[in-house]
């Protein structure tokens, strides 16, 4: 393997090799922003703990729903991704509509990622101290307002490191999804390989090109973790200043007096 | 007529027997402190009171309603306010925050309402120049006075302290008894589990001490305290105002 011959094909191949780079960064991106979503719904339901005034048939329908999710997560972890991917492809494209491979490609990885964030978030929020949730419910909060309001912040927060995880796994992972002939850069790096027949350089340009965006997004994750950790609430801000409040409230009271 | 009446409250966690015949009653008004041996079944029984545990025999009937048969639970919940030995501020929020959620979630306030109410409340605990801090920023004495302070935002009928000085250091255990001692002047109608004896003997109108999940004696301060009749009670008391000096 020489690298003056690596630094020609990426030169000679850079928009093949660019165009990889955007479908795999399009499929990993998406993939995750999808699956994170996927994960709070799924986390979400299945860490909620029903009231026990709950009602019979509402305690039913929660059981039902858990069984559902808890299967869809062991499904989706227990098998291969490249699996997953070949067999839903095939099963829309012959049954239901011929659709399109890149969104089939993004509908698979988000789905599994799903599966995996699902079991993050709800460890995160297992993290979280039991005593928030009591104390939100105390002051007349219901199970759904404390969820969105005070245990799901703080489940993301405990969760980001894993979450960003699921990025940079997906940026390679992706890799597989060339089995449905996707353009992204595995497929594409076979393809150049193929015409080159230099496999060794070729692959060694590829993996610089997957460890040069796992690297990238690292950095950007750290960065964003430490934003994360100061950062305010969702409840909308007022422009309004301690001391005018403090002021106005004197007036006021000065009034009535 | 009493606003708490808790009738032959029997609760067990599997087979653990925690409160095995409880009956006691709070005036409107009125500040009565819980007593006893650590897992005597206190804080099972104020937990009780706020739902957030539920009896499996008895009754009990706060603001004229067996609680354990309303089906509104949160609407139960905003009249009842509670304090928790491990003051449970929200850690994604700041103090004021803290103090303006509920308010706007639960009671529908407009914001600039809810933090003038937060603010006045913030004021009276001493809190209100730590509106903008992080729970994380303050000691233990200062968050349980923000505690109370979101507590009383609500503008509950009733509070409920859970042990609210046990998980401080000694110095700061003063300053959150005195915030207690200012609501009980105003006559807010308390329960307050506590293992402070002086607080108790100087601030409540009822004493009550329980041991094993039963009532052992009930009666004004100085009669619990100066004149206790039950052999298990004098035992604890000695114990407990011995090591008090």
């Amino acid at each position: 393997m020489s690298l003056s011959k690596c630094f020609e094909i990426l030169t000679k191949y850079f928009p093949s090799f660019l165009l990889g780079i955007r479908t795999t960064l399009i499929v990993a991106l998406t993939g995750t922003l999808i699956g994170l979503l996927i994960g709070l719904l799924v986390g979400g339901i299945r860490a909620i703990k029903l009231d026990k005034t709950a009602s019979k048939t509402n305690k039913i329908i929660k059981a039902v729903i858990d069984g559902i999710l808890k299967i869809y997560i062991e499904v989706f972890r227990g098998t291969p991704m490249m699996v997953q991917a070949v067999f839903i492809y095939y099963l829309v494209y012959t049954n239901i509509v011929r659709w399109d491979k890149m969104f089939a490609a993004i509908f698979v990885i988000s789905i599994n990622t799903g599966a995996y964030m699902a079991e993050i978030i709800r460890s995160g929020i297992q993290a979280v101290d039991p005593g928030q949730n009591e104390a939100a419910r105390s002051l007349g909060l219901s199970a759904m307002q404390t969820m969105m309001n005070i245990v799901l912040p703080q489940a993301i927060r405990n969760a980001f490191p894993a979450i960003g995880n699921e990025l940079i796994v997906n940026i390679k992972d992706s890799s597989v999804l060339m089995i449905i002939s996707i353009t992204e850069l595995m497929f594409q790096s076979n393809s150049i390989a193929g015409t080159t027949y230099r496999f060794t350089e070729t692959y060694f340009v590829t993996a610089m090109i997957y460890l040069f965006m796992t690297s990238i997004s690292s950095v950007i994750l750290n960065a964003v973790e430490k934003k994360i950790n100061h950062t305010r609430t969702s409840l909308p801000q007022s422009d309004t200043s301690i001391e005018s409040i403090v002021i106005a409230k004197k007036g006021a009271d000065h009034v009535n007096n | 007529m009493s606003i708490i009446e808790v009738k032959n409250v029997r609760k067990s966690f599997g087979n653990n027997l925690v409160l095995s015949d409880i009956s006691f009653n709070v005036e409107k008004g009125q500040v009565v402190c819980l007593i006893g041996p650590s897992g005597s079944g206190k804080s099972t029984m104020l937990r009780c009171l706020n739902l957030l545990e539920d009896i499996d025999e008895g009754e009990i009937i706060v603001l004229s309603q067996d609680i354990n048969k309303i089906s509104d639970i949160n609407s139960y919940r905003e009249k009842v306010g509670m304090v928790f030995q491990q003051f449970n501020l929200f850690n994604n929020m700041n103090v004021l925050d803290n103090c303006v959620l509920a308010q706007m979630k639960v009671l529908k306030k407009e914001r600039k309402e809810a933090e003038m109410i937060a603010l006045e409340h913030l004021d009276n605990v001493g809190m209100k120049d730590f509106a903008y801090a992080y729970p994380s920023t303050l000691s233990g004495g200062q968050k349980q006075r923000v505690a109370i302070a979101r507590a009383l935002c609500m503008n509950p009928e009733i509070m409920l302290f859970d042990e609210p000085t046990s998980a401080l250091d000694p110095e700061m255990v003063g300053e959150v008894l005195n915030v207690i001692k200012d609501l009980a002047n105003k006559h807010m109608t308390m329960v307050v589990v506590t293992h402070e004896m002086g607080f108790a003997r100087d601030v409540a109108d009822k004493v009550i001490f329980m041991d094993d999940g039963l009532v052992l004696e009930e009666g004004k301060p100085q009669q619990i305290f100066n004149n206790p009749q039950n052999e298990r009670t004098k035992q604890f008391l000695s114990r407990v105002l011995q090591a008090d000096l």
